[in-house]
């Protein structure tokens, strides 16, 4: 028995450098797969540099006497972001914890904020978008509340995440002291996830400003509308100025949302 | 007479540390738990089955006095936990009553339960402390089942409270802490705001399980002092479930020995051998 047993042993370390083998020849195969699936060309980007090289030079200087007509698109795309993410923080707080296992009141509640979550996590904003147009017309709306409703989706199912990984002492601690349901939550549970959860809320909101430029594509207003029109009628240097504008929309916002959410841990 | 004495005052006397050790080893429990001066807590035969058929209580009676402090004894397993749980009404025994303050913890659910075990109060290994509260606004937390106002439901501290909780502090030592957050606290300190978040839920028992598990020596004898203050100058009832012998017979009224879901003996400290104590841990090792 023990010599089978070292047996075994002496052929486990040749068996695990096999396994390792094999899912590195998978993933050179699977990439190679991915290669084909998407007509990768690589001589066609030295081809293509002529053409670059074309729209660069169309595109500078960029045409900085679009400040004043970019302004309201801008406050546009940051007001998508705001309505995005406040609708999204509002409707998955409450859906967050009949969908957190821990603190949710009865499993059949539990499985419809999951499924509710789940739908609106996985239709990406742009299709939300693209429906919303085609329900309310075109404008920012449609596009706030595409934001909106995939927000939902995403901060619901972290917002769970964090309310499940929580420490239940004191919420157990509380409930012993007599303190009713709301008063535990409102106690123990609030004060325990309110940090995590601002956090995860900035983060959206610098997400969603992100993605409120690119529904602008499909005529959900803000910079991205503006962007397109410039495309469409070939003013490059308009389009290299709006994208000077987006970097700096979006770098602000990636640091001012990192410093908020320092400050609230 | 401090606040504590008082809300013991207000209720139902006591009658100091004349309580006689019941073990459950045949022996009638002497009279009728509640009937009892100055009588606490009374559980009989109790039993605690799980459904994959463990038992982890074996009909254990204990009865504990005013002013008395009492600490279980017994090796990983043998079911003290499991008693504390019992006696909270976090677990529902399949057999047997604790009686709290007249009322029977076992027998009740829901509201009647939230009510019911408001008279006693739970100090755990961790002091599952709200970190990022004060240390005030914690300790005030522990009134919250006699506040039901809006304010408290929406996360407001009941205000008649803050002065009670400020006492509650102060008798811990910790008073000059009180705006700090819970969270900076040391391990012995949090456990110590931990016993004054359970003064101010005006307990007339107060549980302990492992109160010390996680603290160095000094820190655990300070915790053991307080406690025993709890029961000598404010008369609770006080029952601690402790791994440390040697804490328990310095500290404790009366020791509760426990194997294998059953009390093996119930008798005053001082008359406890160690070899008593010893027989606990041995017995689980064969």
């Amino acid at each position: 028995m023990n010599t089978v047993s070292s047996l075994r042993a002496a052929r486990e370390p040749a068996r695990r450098s096999l396994a390792k083998i094999a899912a590195f020849g998978a993933f050179v195969v699977l990439f190679f797969q991915a290669c084909y699936g998407v007509h990768a060309r690589p001589q066609d980007l030295i081809t293509g540099v002529h053409g670059m090289a074309d729209i660069i030079s169309r595109a500078t200087p960029p045409d900085f006497s679009q400040f004043v007509p970019s302004l309201q698109p801008i406050m546009e795309t940051i007001d998508l972001a705001i309505f995005g993410t406040v609708l999204g923080v509002v409707l998955a707080f409450p859906l967050a914890l009949l969908a957190a296992s821990n603190v949710s009141p009865a499993r059949p509640l539990y499985y419809v904020a999951r499924g509710i979550i789940g739908i609106t996590r996985s239709v990406p904003d742009l299709v939300w978008a693209l429906l919303f147009v085609t329900a309310v017309g075109l404008g920012p709306f449609p596009g706030a509340l595409a934001l909106g409703v995939h927000s939902i989706g995403m901060l619901g199912r972290l917002f769970s995440e964090v309310i499940e990984d929580m420490d239940m002492g004191p919420v157990e601690a509380l409930t012993l002291t007599g303190a009713n349901r709301l008063q535990v939550f409102t106690h123990a549970v609030v004060p325990g996830v309110l940090p995590t959860l601002l956090g995860i809320s900035l983060y959206r909101f610098d997400e969603n400003l992100r993605s409120s430029l690119v529904l602008g594509f499909v005529g959900a207003g803000g910079i991205g509308f503006m962007l397109l029109t410039a495309m469409n009628l070939f003013q490059y240097q308009t389009v290299s100025y709006l994208l000077i504008v987006t970097f700096l929309l979006v770098a602000i916002a990636e640091r001012g949302s990192a410093f908020l959410r320092s400050r609230v841990q | 007479m401090n606040a504590m004495q008082q809300t013991i005052a207000d209720g139902i006397g006591f009658d100091g540390l004349a309580v006689p050790a019941f073990a459950d080893t045949g022996a009638r429990a002497p009279g009728n738990a509640s009937a009892g001066l100055g009588m606490r807590l009374a559980v009989r035969n109790l039993v605690m089955r799980y459904p994959n058929g463990h038992t982890a209580l074996d009909g254990v009676s204990l009865r504990v006095g005013a002013g008395e402090m009492v600490v279980i004894l017994g090796s990983n397993g043998c079911g003290k936990s499991t008693l504390m749980k019992c006696v909270v009404g976090l677990n529902r025994p399949t057999a047997g009553s604790v009686e709290v303050a007249g009322r029977d913890l076992a027998t009740l659910r829901g509201n009647a339960l939230r009510e019911a075990r408001m008279p006693v109060a739970l100090i755990s290994q961790h002091a599952n402390l709200v970190k990022r509260r004060s240390v005030l606004a914690n300790v005030c937390t522990g009134a919250l089942g006699r506040h039901r106002s809006l304010s408290t439901m929406l996360g407001g501290l009941p205000k008649s409270e803050l002065e009670p909780a400020r006492r509650f502090l102060d008798e811990v030592g910790l008073l000059p802490l009180a705006n700090q957050r819970a969270g900076t606290l040391s391990g012995g300190q949090a456990q110590r705001v931990a016993v004054a978040r359970a003064l101010a839920q005006r307990p007339q028992v107060v549980l302990a399980d492992e109160p010390v598990a996680s603290l160095d020596p000094e820190a655990a004898d300070d915790v053991m002092r307080l406690l025993r203050r709890l029961a000598t100058d404010d008369g609770l009832a006080v029952v601690a479930v402790l791994h440390q012998p040697e804490l328990a017979t310095r500290y404790a009224d009366r020791l509760i020995g426990m194997r294998s879901g059953r009390v093996e003996f119930d008798e005053r400290a001082a008359s406890v051998g160690s070899q008593q104590i010893s027989n606990l841990y041995v017995a689980h090792a064969s």
